[in-house]
């Protein structure tokens, strides 16, 4: 699938610091149109989980509908490693991603011969032991109260270090985490592994006659995503300051797959992103104005898989492929976006 | 421990599940196609079932009072045969959406139901609010009765029963009329099963809307047990799903049998560790599934594709 163009050698696209330099600006002007700093700190943690899970939907076909688990996992290791190892940044973050990959590898070694709706059953069930564990070890996680007490310990950088109490600077710390990831996913969607793992959602049946170990694609790249996913579990219960069982229900492992579908994973990498930004920014939109948003949300999604299941970015590449060469105004704005 | 009551109160549990399952698996077996919508379809129709029982009806309020009169047994007849129609109407409207996903990945499926079931879970919220109801049953059902010197819910019987019944209702409808055939085959080549001259669009929408009726059935019986709030849905379309795939897709008495298995196991375990009983079941089904990889008694289907 040749969807990312000349862009796909490079280490840093002009689209990755147009998104990242938009998202850096957002504390300047967020107040002035009647939002606040936390949203842009949702977003950008909601936008690195979705990327993840658009690793499993996305590039490698797999319906992993249960992957709120690992986002859960991740929170909650995040506050337990704090609260009872060692309470730095990093080897938190790093307990976090830890944790989740640990779950994602077991899952992985359980699920990954399995195709269609088998696959995605058998995350849904993974899932509901997960929650169910975490909502009745009340001991360990607090249970339906919730693991509080979390600290937003400061980002050592060993010459510098940064305090993240305050919501702007953790907004500018998840944005770094960010970048980060973005280049690292970029980098791996177009590596050889990238495209093996689109091979693979292609037809699993021929990658695997080419000669290629499916169900070793199959089992990495849900760990690599569920340990992706734990990563922003971890921001999310920094975020929070605690962490609750909630993200883990079936209501929010379908929130990613929402996000990542309107916004067009299936054909874009941008489209988790999009996606994250319009789900969030539309709760607190519609949530404004009705507390049933979701109805609202139910029924744009219903429309998007009905009638344009590549989502906005599927949308906006047939408007480019339509109009881009008449206009050079979108023809630009295509360097931009590449897609 | 005496087990033997935990057994006893595991069978009845199971058929339960089984009830749940049935319209799920109607439609999963002889359309190939995933109705997540089906456990907010279940709570829906107990709600119903509840606005006809209460007399929570935007009428006069001299219709209510006389509908009040009425002995509850007959308003709760009347509920269980109003809710499901009603319920079934709201699927077809459901199915002439997922019409479009036929032929398909049956992931699209799967997504539209699951954003169908979001939609009509907040149509819930919105209408009745986040509050608990409890569906009023008429005495003769209701209550317990003593046996083995031990005290047993009459109404789990009443379910029970119920539950048979409707498992065999279903079986002749796929097994002893044309219908499942037909439409099983047209889940497989739509193209020939039409160049017969059936009207498969027809036969589909009425298959997808019994499959509701049997949800809103289930959601009525169910309702007393578990009690009437929007979470029920989520609460019984996991099972639903988990059975079919524990008994396996396309085998009608392999989904029954797992029906009754996780019963027992969520009953049985549910003696020994009440707080943990939910989790024995996907314990089994990960059992299961690890060593046979299409349940009980699977059969090939599209949707391992």
């Amino acid at each position: 699938m040749a969807r990312h163009g000349s862009d796909a050698t490079q280490l840093v696209t002009p689209a990755m610091l147009a998104v990242v330099g938009v998202l850096a600006s957002l504390p300047l002007w967020i107040g002035q149109v009647g939002l606040y700093p936390y949203i842009g700190i949702e977003i950008v943690i909601w936008a690195i989980y979705a990327l993840s899970f658009n690793l499993l939907l996305g590039y490698t076909g797999l319906p992993s509908f249960g992957h709120g688990a690992y986002f859960g996992i991740g929170a909650y290791a995040f506050g337990l490693f704090q609260q009872n190892v060692l309470p730095g940044l990093w080897p938190c973050l790093a307990a976090a991603a830890g944790a989740a990959a640990l779950a994602g590898l077991v899952v992985a070694a359980f699920i990954s011969h399995r195709r269609g709706i088998y696959y995605a059953f058998m995350t849904i069930a993974f899932g509901q032991v997960f929650w169910v564990v975490a909502i009745k070890s009340h001991a360990i996680t607090g249970g339906e109260d919730g693991l509080l007490r979390i600290q937003r310990a400061p980002a050592d950088f060993g010459i510098v270090s940064f305090d993240l109490r305050d919501n702007v600077s953790l907004y500018y710390f998840v944005l770094g985490v960010f970048a980060v990831v973005l280049v690292a996913l970029w980098r791996l969607v177009n590596s050889p592994y990238g495209r093996i793992l689109q091979a693979v959602k292609q037809n699993e049946t021929r990658a695997a006659f080419v000669g290629y170990n499916v169900w070793l694609y199959k089992f990495s790249v849900f760990a690599l995503s569920a340990a992706l996913s734990g990563l922003a579990g971890g921001l999310f219960a920094m975020a929070q300051t605690s962490a609750f069982p909630d993200v883990m229900s079936l209501h929010y492992s379908g929130y990613v797959v929402m996000m990542t579908l309107i916004g067009g994973g299936i054909v874009s990498f941008w489209g988790p992103v999009i996606g994250a930004a319009l789900f969030l920014l539309a709760r607190d939109a519609i949530g404004a104005v009705t507390t049933a948003w979701m109805l609202w949300f139910g029924l744009l999604f219903m429309l998007v898989v009905l009638f344009k299941p590549e989502g906005i970015a599927g949308w906006w590449q047939d408007l480019r492929r339509e109009g881009g060469a008449r206009r050079p105004g979108l023809a630009r704005l295509r360097m931009l976006f590449g897609g | 421990m005496n087990l033997l009551p935990h057994i006893l109160n595991g069978i009845t549990l199971g058929l339960l599940f089984a009830l749940i399952a049935l319209g799920f698996m109607l439609v999963v077996g002889l359309m190939e196609q995933i109705n997540l919508a089906h456990g907010s379809l279940f709570a829906l129709g107990a709600y119903l079932a509840f606005v006809v029982v209460s007399g929570r009806l935007p009428l006069p309020v001299e219709w209510v009072r006389e509908w009040l009169l009425v002995p509850l047994a007959w308003r709760y007849a009347a509920a269980l045969v109003v809710a499901p129609l009603l319920t079934a109407l709201a699927g077809m409207v459901l199915e002439l959406c997922v019409r479009r996903t036929y032929g398909k990945d049956p992931l699209y499926g799967l997504l539209l139901t699951f954003g169908a079931a979001m939609v009509i879970e907040e149509l819930i919220r919105l209408v009745w609010g986040t509050r608990d109801y409890v569906l009023p049953v008429p005495p003769s059902i209701s209550g317990g009765m003593i046996f083995w010197d031990l005290i047993w819910s009459t109404y789990r019987f009443y379910a029970a029963a119920f539950s048979i019944g409707a498992i065999g209702l279903v079986w002749l409808f796929i097994e002893r009329t044309p219908y499942g055939a037909i439409i099983k085959a047209g889940a497989h080549d739509s193209e020939i099963v039409r160049a017969l001259g059936i009207d498969l669009t027809r036969l589909r929408l009425y298959v997808f809307a019994f499959g509701t009726l049997l949800a809103a059935l289930a959601g009525i019986i169910v309702a007393p047990i578990w009690g009437i709030r929007p979470h029920m849905g989520v609460d019984a379309v996991v099972p639903a799903f988990l059975i079919i795939v524990l008994g396996g897709v396309g085998s009608f008495w392999g989904a029954v049998a797992a029906g009754i298995l996780v019963g027992l196991v969520v009953g049985v375990s549910g003696a020994y560790a009440s707080e943990w009983s939910l989790l024995s079941m996907y314990i089994l089904l990960i059992a299961v599934v690890t060593f046979r990889a299409r349940g009980l008694s699977g059969k090939k289907s599209l949707l391992e594709a």
